[in-house]
């Protein structure tokens, strides 16, 4: 480790000493008290410089190295600090789209607000379009400078508290599925607009689902031309298996002290079966903390091939699911009692029958497990693709 | 590193690829030598190339991948104790003997023990064995010895155990503390040694399985296109992924403790032995025949998992460590 690197440990350390959000474990107990906790901390954030080191440098908060990120999201985990779940598509999937595909125009409106607190969320999964994501349906017609929407949106990770939403539309049924999608930016206070919360099997809403009834979104808001929605979309995608794996693998490494105290606390800490898994575990999360900080090496090495992003994401579903598998086991009878669950408490939370079932949010969200391997056999090894079309035989 | 990994990389699969799977043992050793890599990590004041720890990463894991035979990991065991015996007179000459090739071999089973050591590649064609103990290491000539052959699956090595006489002394490399750290580098350089041969192996025998998928064809349609079989595909290309970026992590990390480099052997073999054993079962009938080179990557990948101490020994290690680290 360089000096400048401890240095800068030090004083993030410092930093979040003075600033970290205390008890807000106990407080955020309903969804009001969530918002305003996150709304703060990323506020706080902001103002520190702590809350986009992964953006270009251009940007106020952004420019650190890679290294640099590790030691900010390293130190955020061990001050157990919120992860910043309300603004996670702000920062990541929007921003980065933004970067790549908006207008100066664009990215001189947006990001400046993203900063300020502006949230996002994505529209992109549908009833019939989950793993299958070009069978999109939702229909955007043109009318002069307007599109008009009609359709229906599933699993918008925080689509009932967002202000602006990532949207993935039909403008063409002609050809290839994917060559009639467009990408726009829609503003859901728009006329037209409906958000549904999801009532998920851990008892919190995350997601929601979005209604959409004739709304109008002005042309000048779409990213990239008509019929190159596929291609944006891609760019989000590969943010979420990208960066933020980052972040997540090393908070899952400062997490491992929940393991050890539930070890502890169950007077186990000579069992060798225990510590087998344990010590599996951890080397699990070393290694998918190794997996991901070299794929973000080769991806600025202009080096990243199709298919690299899924390695780091299968990694890290499969070993949070053991994670908390773990936890879930240890914490034995104890963990089947119900105990309200902290809102955007995030993975880790020692609330282990929670977090575990809140462990699926990665293995199928952003694209399934099932979704990755056929990428990683498909694309990175060379396998044959899925056969277009099939038939059921002895059908008629 | 003056040389890059990559192209270090590059010029090792190239030699070893000339002479295919498990070579010719006496060609693959004076390749071996000749090319150098036997002094990769000897600092460059004693003869070597100073590369360390990365560079020699970069020799075993293509030394797994071809299944090249011989006694590269013990040898460069003993070249490492050797470079570290300072007070030794015959030091510079012992070690530009070793570096050249002339067999110096030690025990690859881990652990100390005393009197007998096993796993002991080549000892029929030593010169010296290396006998590390916990307050003593010492270079004891093979007239001292008394060597026995064991047969073992894996042929594409050759082990013995050496059982030392109630006389035999040899020179000494080190003694008290420093020979309690230098066995402890050792024993570390072994694990690490045993974890590239095992990544090595593993990414070769995927990518011989995924060309026979595409090659073979069932019901009309390549193997290759069921996606039952795609996805064991991509979860081994997955763990092997994840076990490679944690080798090259901690070659690159000098403090890395034993324990650490325990639970990456243990890794990094349970992906070789997940990988070759899947191996033979997607081949079918071929991978069971002798003519067919899927059962070299299965018995070497099996020998690397009992090597140096298991998995369940150092997991159980790792999990000790990662309990402490949070207490």
């Amino acid at each position: 480790m360089t000096d400048a690197l401890e240095t800068l440990r030090h004083e993030v350390r410092a930093w979040l000493e003075a600033n970290a959000p205390a008890d807000w474990r106990e407080a955020c107990t309903s969804h009001d008290a969530f918002l305003a906790t996150q709304r703060g901390w990323f506020a706080k954030l902001a103002e520190g410089g702590y809350a986009v080191p992964h953006w270009p440098a251009e940007w106020p908060g952004g420019g650190r190295s890679l290294a640099e990120q590790k030691i900010i999201y390293e130190e955020l985990a061990r001050a157990d600090t919120p992860r910043l779940l309300l603004s996670f598509m702000s920062t990541y999937h929007a921003a980065s789209t933004l970067f790549e595909w908006g207008s100066t125009a664009q990215q001189q409106l947006y990001i400046p607000r993203i900063l300020e607190g502006e949230i996002w969320c994505q529209g992109f999964s549908e009833p019939g379009a989950g793993s299958d994501l070009a069978n999109v349906k939702t229909r955007a017609e043109r009318r002069g400078d307007v599109y008009v929407v009609n359709g229906q949106k599933l699993w918008s990770t925080m689509g009932q508290f967002a202000d602006k939403c990532l949207l993935l539309v039909r403008t063409s049924s002609d050809g290839a599925k994917q060559a009639g999608l467009t990408y726009l930016l829609l503003d859901l206070k728009a006329k037209g607009v409906t958000a549904r919360p999801i009532h998920q099997i851990h008892g919190d809403e995350e997601f929601a689902e979005l209604f959409l009834d004739d709304v109008e979104v002005p042309v000048a808001e779409r990213l990239g031309e008509e019929g190159q929605g596929w291609a944006v979309a891609q760019s989000t995608l590969s943010s979420e298996r990208g960066l933020t794996l980052l972040e997540l693998s090393a908070r899952m490494r400062g997490a491992l002290w929940r393991i050890a105290d539930l070890i502890r606390e169950a007077g186990r800490e000579d069992d060798p079966g225990i510590l087998r898994d344990f010590g599996r575990l951890a080397t699990n999360v070393d290694a998918t903390c190794a997996l991901a900080d070299h794929f973000l090496a080769t991806r600025i090495a202009g080096e990243e091939r199709v298919g690299d992003a899924s390695l780091v994401k299968l990694s890290y579903s499969r070993t949070l699911r053991d994670y908390t598998a773990l936890g879930l086991r240890l914490g034995g009878m104890e963990a089947q009692y119900h105990t309200p669950i902290i809102f955007g408490g995030g993975m880790e939370t020692g609330n282990w029958m929670a977090d575990f079932m809140n462990s699926y949010a990665w293995t199928i969200a952003g694209g399934s497990d099932e979704v990755q391997r056929n990428i990683i056999s498909e694309r990175l090894l060379g396998m044959p693709r899925e056969p277009k079309s099939w038939t059921l035989e002895g059908a008629a | 590193m003056s040389m890059t990994r990559a192209e270090l990389q590059d010029s090792a699969r190239k030699a070893f690829g000339e002479g295919g799977l498990a070579a010719n043992a006496e060609t693959s050793w004076g390749l071996i030598a000749e090319m150098g890599w036997l002094m990769m990590a000897v600092p460059e004041d004693q003869g070597g190339l100073g590369l360390g720890r990365e560079a020699t990463g970069v020799i075993h894991t293509e030394l797994g991948r071809a299944l090249v035979p011989g006694p590269a990991i013990a040898q460069m065991l003993v070249i490492e104790a050797l470079s570290a015996a300072n007070g030794l007179p015959e030091r510079d000459e012992l070690l530009a003997r070793a570096i050249g090739g002339e067999v110096m071999t030690a025990s690859l089973a881990g652990s100390g023990a005393t009197g007998l050591l096993r796993c002991v590649p080549d000892a029929d064609r030593a010169s010296h064995i290396l006998v590390v103990e916990p307050a003593r290491v010492t270079l004891v000539p093979v007239a001292d010895v008394d060597v026995t052959p064991r047969d073992i699956w894996d042929k594409t090595r050759r082990l013995f155990d050496v059982r030392l006489s109630g006389t035999a002394s040899g020179l000494v490399l080190a003694e008290g503390d420093a020979a309690a750290a230098l066995a402890e580098r050792l024993e570390g350089q072994l694990l690490f040694a045993l974890a590239g041969d095992s990544l090595g192996g593993a990414d070769a025998i995927l990518e011989l399985t995924i060309d026979y998928l595409k090659l073979r064809h069932q019901f009309s349609r390549p193997l290759a296109l069921f996606q039952a079989l795609k996805h064991r595909v991509a979860n081994m290309k997955t763990w092997l992924a994840a076990s490679e970026a944690l080798f090259w992590s901690r070659a690159a990390d000098t403090s890395a403790a034993l324990p650490e480099l325990g639970a990456l052997k243990a890794h990094a073999t349970s992906v070789y032995r997940i990988i070759a054993e899947d191996a033979v079962q997607l081949h079918g009938g071929i991978g069971l025949t002798m003519e067919h080179h899927c059962h070299l990557f299965l018995k070497r990948a099996m020998l690397n998992c009992a090597l140096g101490g298991d998995s369940d020994h150092w997991e159980e290690q790792a999990g000790r460590q990662a309990l402490n680290a949070s207490a």
